[in-house]
């Protein structure tokens, strides 16, 4: 393919999506291509007909200019950033759109019926401005933007979760736009759209010329006379529009701003304005291919499937399989650690003392009951319903802390934690597809197991997978962004069906320690301090990766080999706490680097330190999630994952400004 | 053996509750409706205020405090406030042994496909009411619906004069997408106890509902299509010249029915009839027998 001329791979692709469009209108109407014919040749005013006018014709022009629109935005945000994993997904435009309609519509309902898609639109330019921030000038072009995105992507996705769980009989609505449908009943999105995408035109004949100096790098361009930050800034503010304004036409679609730009590169896409172009064109025949593909399903389930759901169900697979084939092996830095304290004294260690035996008081001591605030030792019924709870919080909370830190080190990623990984998204789709099978009846009963095989199908999916790029964090990260992403959308279509088995769900989801049993906590504690212990001894290995792997190496370490151990060792503190608790995020994140700030920077120090950070957040955040509320309970997980979160998001941001 | 024990316990208890309010925490809201039916105030309601916006009926006297949420019921609070017994929806099932240490547990039967719907309420009400002592008064309310569904049916019969359209309820989820209550769904239950029809057939599911393209309404033609208000879109939907295409909106068999709780205990049956049937005869008695006009 890639020997072929530009010309003629524009005309072959044009060539594919003539009958592809044929295909897609006769699912879409359910007319056979005679009927059609037939059809458009009838002068009678039939329901079919109409069908046809106002749902089919739509639907496929909707797909052909979503679809160049998402490809052109990929490969627009590809070319600026010098970038192959960027795409409005990867860098949290999507979330950020979700989170600005949920918040919209529960805030200002009749606002967000007729206007939703301004909500949708600020969410999404908000937090993408958020994930830029985060990366920095110098965390464009790698992993750390990409990263940034995936850090937004959990915390905003959190956020959601807990509103509609809070409200789930309020939010109903939004979910089919969540899972991204391009059904029509009119022109009416159509024209509201391709006004919006007039914008394509100018960039397609404007852009190419500073991607192309881009190309030769920053200072190169910038010596040739390319204003460098002005261009960058446009263009990039013109790609986020071309998404956001798809987005909020037909609702959460990744992955094809994703691919788009890597197969257009793939068919022999060289310069910047044939990849632009190419992109477009690609994007919508890819978009078409998969919502025709959402039609066929519908119509032998003869219930409606997203197109969003069969995008992430192809497009999932398809990034791991080019991921494959063109990934760098090696990120050349070292890891750096914040800054912050140079050494943990005993002025510390008192604070940290106190600090924890106040949580203890407030998780065991202090709650809300029928007559409000109580500060008083529980009766024994009470304890025996509390103190299993706490002990999972706290536990879940220092394996979570060990689990980030090992992965930081081993990444030599500051940014890396347990959800980067795909651990505990691969966990949440296993336990998905069993609530699908046993019905939410047994979801409490079968979630733990199914949990756990999940993890461990990740984990041997990236050793498979990893083993040729001896783990490049690269690989990793999109792993985990793949799988994310799979996640999202087989969520979001769940939470289409509308059943309460689907808030079930929505609840384990959103990681809980209400359904602990004692045994389950004793057993949870005892795995992290084995575990953790197991960590300790490896210590000298932690330090040296952490510097480099040829330093590692030229010690006599056997690298690999060690790294594998350590994976697996992190992989199994991921299912062990994931397979009780359901995720949260950003805690593995969180405590390794509190705990440097606070000067613990060698690794064993670090790692004692980080657990019990680990465990006195959970341990708040359970208490939190019990009484703020009340009687109603946030789950530990979503208050975890936001306090953490939104302080992490605010640490980056505070450390870029400064 | 420990289910026995409990049955043993209960029936004994039985006698006692029959004159003293008995103190029930219910956690499900089917649970709740029959309650308040028996004549039982529940001491505690999981998601109280939600039921008082959702159900609505029967009313739930406003002292009642919310026992959490029906995922994850704060224990501590129903440890605090000591019921003797608690109904549980199935999905608890797994922190049963919990409950348990605070009072006896009642499991009810849930929605699924694998039983009917209507028959498995029924038979949960009938339990609730020999645990509590009141089966007389059970009897008594599921005779009084009877006789309140057949006076509906009646009515119907004589507005559409002996020939019934078939129905089909369906509830709004986005301008492009609907939920059809199809067979086992409450809607579906109360229809048939109307002497309805189903005016599409649909595959069986645990919640009796499936979502669907809205096009796929338009396959509906023959019988009158309900829906479930409210719609915050309506005004765009109904507005447009694909709905006003469908063959029920075209030829006026088309009405929408009050806000009804559709994954009711028994009696929402009661409520569900009476609001399609009020929906039903304000409708011209022709409408929905009349044979479709041949489009091509």
């Amino acid at each position: 393919m890639a020997a072929v001329s530009a010309p003629s791979r524009h005309v072959l692709t044009l060539l594919a999506l003539l009958p592809l469009a044929l295909l897609h209108l006769w699912l879409a109407a359910d007319l056979d291509p005679f009927e059609l014919w037939a059809m458009l040749g009838a002068a009678e005013q039939s329901f079919e007909r109409l069908q046809l006018q106002l749902s089919a014709l739509p639907r496929l022009s909707m797909a052909l200019l979503v679809g160049a629109a998402l490809g052109l935005s990929g490969s627009l945000l590809q070319q600026i950033t010098q970038n192959r994993l960027v795409s409005p997904m990867t860098i949290g435009a999507s979330s950020g759109a979700w989170l600005g309609l949920v918040l919209a519509t529960l805030l200002v309902p009749a606002f967000a019926a007729s206007h939703g898609q301004w909500a949708a639109l600020g969410g999404a330019l908000l937090a993408v401005g958020l994930v830029l921030l985060i990366a920095g000038r110098s965390g464009i072009g790698g992993l750390p933007l990409v990263l940034g995105g995936m850090a937004m992507n959990l915390l905003l996705g959190a956020l959601a979760a807990g509103l509609v769980l809070i409200n789930n009989q309020y939010t109903q609505g939004l979910f089919v736009w969540g899972a991204g449908d391009l059904a029509q009943i009119d022109w009416h999105w159509v024209q509201w759209l391709w006004p919006k995408l007039l914008l394509a035109v100018p960039l397609l004949i404007l852009a190419p010329r500073p991607l192309s100096l881009l190309q030769l790098g920053g200072d190169a361009a910038q010596a040739r006379g390319l204003a460098l930050w002005p261009v960058m800034l446009v263009l990039f503010l013109a790609a986020l529009w071309l998404c956001a304004v798809s987005i909020t036409a037909v609702g959460l679609i990744g992955f094809i701003g994703l691919l788009t730009p890597n197969l257009a590169k793939m068919l022999g896409a060289r310069t910047a304005r044939d990849e632009l172009s190419y992109s477009a064109l690609l994007g919508a025949l890819l978009l078409l291919a998969t919502d025709a593909l959402a039609l066929l399903a519908n119509q032998l389930s003869g219930q409606l499937v997203p197109s969003g759901a069969a995008a992430a169900l192809i497009g999932a697979p398809v990034l791991l399989w080019l991921a494959r084939r063109h990934l760098a092996a090696e990120d050349p830095h070292g890891l750096r650690l914040p800054a912050g304290a140079e050494r943990f004294g005993w002025r510390g260690a008192l604070w940290l003392g106190l600090l924890a035996g106040l949580a203890l008081v407030l998780a065991l001591g202090l709650a809300r009951g029928v007559e409000g605030w109580r500060l008083q030792w529980p009766s024994a019924l009470v304890w025996s319903l509390r103190w299993p709870r706490v002990l999972t919080a706290a536990s879940a909370g220092a394996g979570l802390a060990i689990a980030g830190l090992l992965l930081q080190r081993l990444l030599r990623n500051p940014l890396a934690s347990p959800d980067i990984l795909g651990l505990s998204a691969g966990a949440t789709l296993a336990v998905m597809l069993a609530l699908t099978w046993f019905g939410g009846a047994l979801l409490g009963a079968v979630a733990p197991l199914a949990a756990f095989i999940g993890c461990l199908s990740v984990l041997a999916l990236l050793m498979l997978l990893g083993r040729r790029h001896q783990y490049s964090p690269a690989l990793m990260a999109l792993l985990g962004i793949s799988l994310g992403a799979l996640l999202n959308a087989a969520l979001q279509f769940v939470l289409a069906k509308g059943s309460s088995d689907s808030f079930a769900l929505l609840g384990w989801l959103a990681g809980s320690t209400y359904r602990a049993t004692p045994a389950q906590a004793l057993w949870l504690t005892l795995g992290v301090l084995l575990f953790g212990a197991l960590a300790l001894l490896f210590q000298r290995a932690l330090t040296l990766i952490g510097i480099g792997d040829g330093v590692a190496a030229s010690r006599g370490l056997d690298v690999p080999r060690l790294r594998l151990a350590l994976l697996v060792l992190v992989a199994l503190l991921c299912a062990l706490v994931t397979s009780l608790l359901g995720p949260v995020a950003f805690l593995g994140l969180l405590a390794p680097h509190i705990a440097v700030m606070l000067g613990a920077r060698r690794v064993a120090p670090q790692l004692l330190l980080a657990a019990a950070l680990g465990a006195l957040l959970m341990l708040l955040a359970d208490w939190a999630g019990r009484t703020l509320i009340f009687p109603l309970q946030i789950p530990v997980g979503i208050v975890a994952s936001v306090l953490c979160g939104g302080y992490f998001v605010f640490l980056l941001i505070r450390g870029r400004l400064a | 053996m420990r289910q026995w024990l409990l049955g043993a316990l209960l029936l004994w208890l039985a006698p006692v509750w029959a004159d003293t309010a008995p103190r029930v925490a219910a956690l499900s809201w089917e649970a709740t409706e029959h309650l308040l039916m028996l004549e039982v105030t529940p001491l505690t309601v999981a998601d109280a205020g939600d039921y008082r916006t959702w159900v609505v009926r029967p009313t739930l006297p406003a002292g009642v405090p919310s026992a959490g949420s029906r995922l994850e019921p704060n224990l501590e609070l129903l440890a605090e406030l000591q019921p003797e017994l608690i109904v549980i929806p199935p999905l608890l099932e797994d922190i049963r042994p919990l409950l348990e240490r605070i009072a006896p547990v009642q499991v009810y039967q849930g929605f699924s496909q694998q039983h009917d719907n209507l028959q498995a309420q029924r038979e949960a009400f009938l339990d609730l009411a020999r645990a509590l002592g009141r089966v007389a008064l059970a009897e008594q309310r599921l005779q009084a619906m009877e006789a309140e569904l057949a006076r509906w049916r009646e009515r119907l019969q004589a507005h559409y004069g002996g020939h019934l359209p078939a129905v089909t309820v369906i509830r709004l989820s986005s301008p492009t997408a609907a939920f059809i209550n199809g067979p086992n769904s409450m809607p579906q239950h109360a229809l048939d106890l109307l002497g309805l029809q189903p005016a599409m057939e649909l595959a069986p599911s645990p919640w009796g509902i499936t979502q669907v393209p809205i096009t796929a309404l338009g396959r509906i033609d023959r019988g009158v299509v309900l829906h479930i208000e409210p719609f915050a879109q309506e005004a765009q939907l109904f507005a447009s010249p694909l709905w006003q295409a469908m063959p029920f909106v075209r030829e006026q068999r088309f009405a929408g029915m009050p806000s009804t709780w559709t994954y009711g205990g028994v009696f929402s049956l009661q409520y569900l009839a009476e609001a399609m049937a009020q929906a039903l005869l304000k409708l011209p008695s022709e409408s929905g027998k009349a044979p479709r006009q041949p489009l091509e």
